[in-house]
Formats: structure tokens, sequence, C-alpha cells
């Protein structure tokens, strides 16, 4: 998704663990919001070596309700631009 | 060779478990040490994996799979888990060393809920009378791997239940044979192995944890998770918890495809095609003089195991006389010795024949008769002797 100057925007749900995040990336697909499981840059895995999937800016909301539609509870969620520039996204 | 040793590994296995190995040795990476393909591609399969047995076992959330390296290594977790010295732990009589071992270590008290071969309502009574107010654990073993014998777990589990005492499974023996819900049985672990009726190679063994705070799992080992690094210890959620180095992903892709045999086929289906082989060969061997089966009289307390005996002659020495004949049996007392004093074999042990999905009528038949031609050549050696004998004596 763009933004302002271009900025493409990309969303991290963080997972506690990478089957963690492939059970989050799994509902996501089942309701059809593109989800990709990877490892977050090292400044928002604090604890080292974390799981997030990362999902378009245009379906977080989307995102969100599915997870909750399936009891499936998640961490803090980053906002990721192009230049891998990140910030915790306050919901 | 005909392979009746299916209780100890499923030798024969679906053409799909050797293929999924030898492609995981040269194309699967480990999960979560890398953000490549090869990585990536061993993450999804070891999330398949957890996902057909979640199906399989109707495990609510994948996270609590936890791949072992066999059953005792699952069922070593599982007991130090819960096991303090000095607590009181009620087993049936026919634990393997697998689950009195590590009791041992931990210093348990161990009380024995002992009850005669395939009588389920004895059984239960047992381990009614067993489970005093002061039981911390209770551990049972859902079929004998000795005997066959089927346990009436969902009964122990509800008393277990009753009671609010936890309680372990172990489905070494059970698993891919009968059917096991997490759900509905409510243990706090099942333990089984990968490599017997869930047809995956060696090396695998899956411990499946119910609902108990994973914080309060002791790790038998500690090391790299792929996840919380900076931490000095293990992460307190599972599977990472307790799943420390480098994966078996050969193993578990092996495993995914003997799963996937199982259900493609139908446990059932498996299942009663093996207790007919059994039924089948209990009465051929019935019908042979010298021969002493346990087998079940009654229907649905026996798995495609059985046990027997050959009148004046060792296990052992039979087992053997087998193998000379191609059949591949086990003698002695199957890392089972609690199983034989209940049952009264400690001192014989017994020659054990256990069948598999691959096994037919016509290798029991090939078995029923080399065990009558054991005993038969057994016969002409001592009747030769005898009369060996009376000539020299009359001499």
């Amino acid at each position: 998704m763009q933004r302002g100057d271009n900025q493409v925007i990309q969303y991290l749900i963080i997972c506690r663990s990478l089957t963690y995040a492939q059970r989050t990336a799994k509902v996501l697909e089942r309701a059809g919001i593109s989800a990709y499981v990877m490892r977050p840059p090292m400044e928002i895995s604090g604890e080292g070596c974390m799981y997030c999937v990362k999902v378009s800016e245009k379906r977080l909301s989307d995102a969100l309700i599915a997870l909750n539609n399936a009891n499936m509870g998640h961490g803090k969620i980053y906002m990721l631009d192009s230049d891998g520039k990140s910030s915790e996204v306050r919901l | 060779m005909i392979y009746l040793d299916n209780a100890a590994t499923t030798l024969q296995k679906p053409a799909a478990v050797g293929n999924a190995v030898r492609r995981a040795i040269y194309g699967l990476a480990s999960p979560g040490r890398g953000g490549h393909s090869f990585a990536k591609k061993g993450a999804e399969t070891a999330f398949k994996t957890r996902e057909a047995i979640g199906e399989l076992f109707n495990v609510k959330e994948p996270d609590n799979i936890v791949f072992c390296m066999n059953a005792t290594h699952a069922l070593n977790i599982a007991i130090k888990a819960l096991v303090k010295a000095g607590d009181r732990v009620v087993i049936s009589g026919y634990e393997h060393n697998s689950v009195y071992r590590p009791l041992v270590a931990m210093g348990a008290e161990i009380a024995v809920a002992a009850s005669p071969l395939f009588r389920p309502y004895q059984c239960i009574e047992a381990f009614n009378d067993a489970m005093t107010w002061d039981t911390s654990l209770v551990v049972v073993n859902q079929i004998s791997n000795v005997f066959g014998y089927i346990l009436p777990v969902d009964e122990i589990a509800e008393l277990c239940k009753a009671r609010g005492i936890p309680f372990i499974v172990d489905a070494s023996q059970s698993a891919g044979h009968i059917d096991i819900d997490m759900v509905r049985l409510g243990a706090a672990f099942v333990a089984m192995s990968g490599h017997k009726g869930l047809y995956g190679p060696q090396g695998t063994g899956i411990l499946i944890a119910g609902e108990l705070d994973h914080l309060s799992i002791k790790t038998l080992m500690e090391g790299g998770s792929g996840s919380n690094s900076r931490g000095k210890t293990m992460p307190d959620f599972l599977p990472d918890r307790l799943e420390a180095g480098t994966h078996n992903m050969p193993g578990i892709a092996g495993l995914l495809e003997g799963v996937r045999f199982i259900k493609e086929k139908g446990q059932r289906k498996i299942f009663e095609h093996e207790t007919r082989l059994v039924t089948y060969a209990g009465r051929l061997l019935a019908e042979i003089p010298g021969v002493s089966v346990y087998i079940s009289d009654r229907p649905g307390c026996q798995s495609g195991v059985l046990s027997f005996l050959i009148d004046d002659m060792l296990c052992e020495v039979a087992a053997e006389e087998l193998s000379k004949r191609g059949i591949a049996v086990r003698a002695g007392l199957h890392c089972a010795p609690l199983a034989h004093e209940t049952a009264g074999t400690i001192e014989t042990g017994t020659i054990r024949a256990s069948f598999s999905a691959f096994n037919t009528r016509d290798e029991v038949r090939a078995f029923a008769a080399a065990v009558r031609d054991i005993i038969e050549k057994k016969k002409g050696r001592k009747e030769y002797q005898n009369k060996y004998n009376s000539i020299n004596n009359a001499h």
C-alpha cells in the first residue's frame, strides 16, 4: 500500500513461536488474507529470534477480526515501511 | 522374511515414508533456524505434521504437540514434569520400563494396580482401589506391548477426573490403532512412538500435552529453540520449551507420510485387519500340541499383538528357530518385566508375534506352520534320542 511519499506500509503481527506464527498465518489465509511468516527485524524482537506474520496495510483490520473470530491471541503489532523502519501500532 | 515384530518397529512402511525421508535429507533445513527457502520448507513440513497429528488425536492446539526422539523420551518428559520424590503414583500392572524406570529414578512411591490379563472390569476395580487420597499421578499403558491387552483407559480416565488426579497415557502401542481423543480423554500428557503404529521412521516420538501450565513442565534438555534467543532459560511456551536442538526433519517428514497413510487407509480398518490376523494366529497356534497362547476370550480386549510359549523350549531358542525359517518375532521380557510379573510369565518370558497393516493371512499360516515344524523336529529329535538311549542301555 502506498502512503504519502510512495512508502509501502506492511504490518507485522508478532507471535511467540514459529508454530504459533504458522497457525496465525493459516487462519488469515483461510479468511482470504495474504499472510507471510517471517522473522521481524532485531529492533522489534527484543528477546531475539521471534516470529511474526506480515499482512498488508489494507488487511490489518480484517486480519485482527479473523484472529479474534478464531480465538487466536496475538502479540504486539508493528508498522514497517519500505525502508525497514518500524514502529509499534497502538490499537 | 515374514516380519512379525511390529510392536517393536513397523519395518514395512508405506513407500511415501521412505521417499519423504530421502527428500528431507537433501531438501529440508531446520525449522525456525533461518529465513531461507530450505528452512521455510522444513518449517512447513513440521507444521503440517503437527496438524496431521492434531487431527488424528483431536488436539485443539498444534503447539501442544512436541516432537521427541521416541516414546521413552516423551514419557520421561511427562513423568518428570509431574512427579516429585515421595509422590504416590498408581500404574497398571502392564507398564513398560519406559514408565517404571523414570518413576524409580524420581523416587516415586509406586503403587501397582495389578489385575489379570484381559479382564478390564477387574482392572478398573484395581485402579479404583489403588487411587487413594494421596495419589499424585496415574500412569497407564493403553495397550500392553507384551500381550496386546487393551486396558480400559477411558474408564480409568473418568476415575482420575472424578478425583482430580492428573494422568499420563502411554500410547506407544495404541497410536495409529485405536481412537485417542485428547479433548475427551483429558489426560495431562499422552506419549507415543512415531515408528510403530504411525509408520514413521525410527527416532520419532510424540508428546501431546493437555491443558496444564506449560511453564511448570521441567525441561529434560536445554539449548537452541529458535525463539527468545536472548533469554537464559527455555521459552515458557510449547512446543519450543521442550524441543531443544535441531529437529529430526527426515524423521518428521517420514512421520507425516505415515500419519497420512493411516488416515487414507483408515485407522479402524487397519486395527480390524490386525485383530483378525491375531485371532487367526491364536486359533492356529492353539491347535498345535505343546503351544500355550495368550489370547483374549473377549472381543475388544486384544490388539494385533500376541504372546505364546512352547513347552520345554526357551523362548529365545524358539525365536531363533523361527528366524531360521524366515519369521521375525521377538522373545524375552520385551522391556516390560512388570507385565510378565502380572501375567505370571516372568520366569519364562514369552515369544511375541505382532502384526501390521502389511501382514497377510498367508503369512500367519506360514508362521503357524513354522511353529509346528519346530515342535515336530524337536519331538523327532527327542524320540531319536530316547531310541538311541534305549539301544545303548540294552548293550
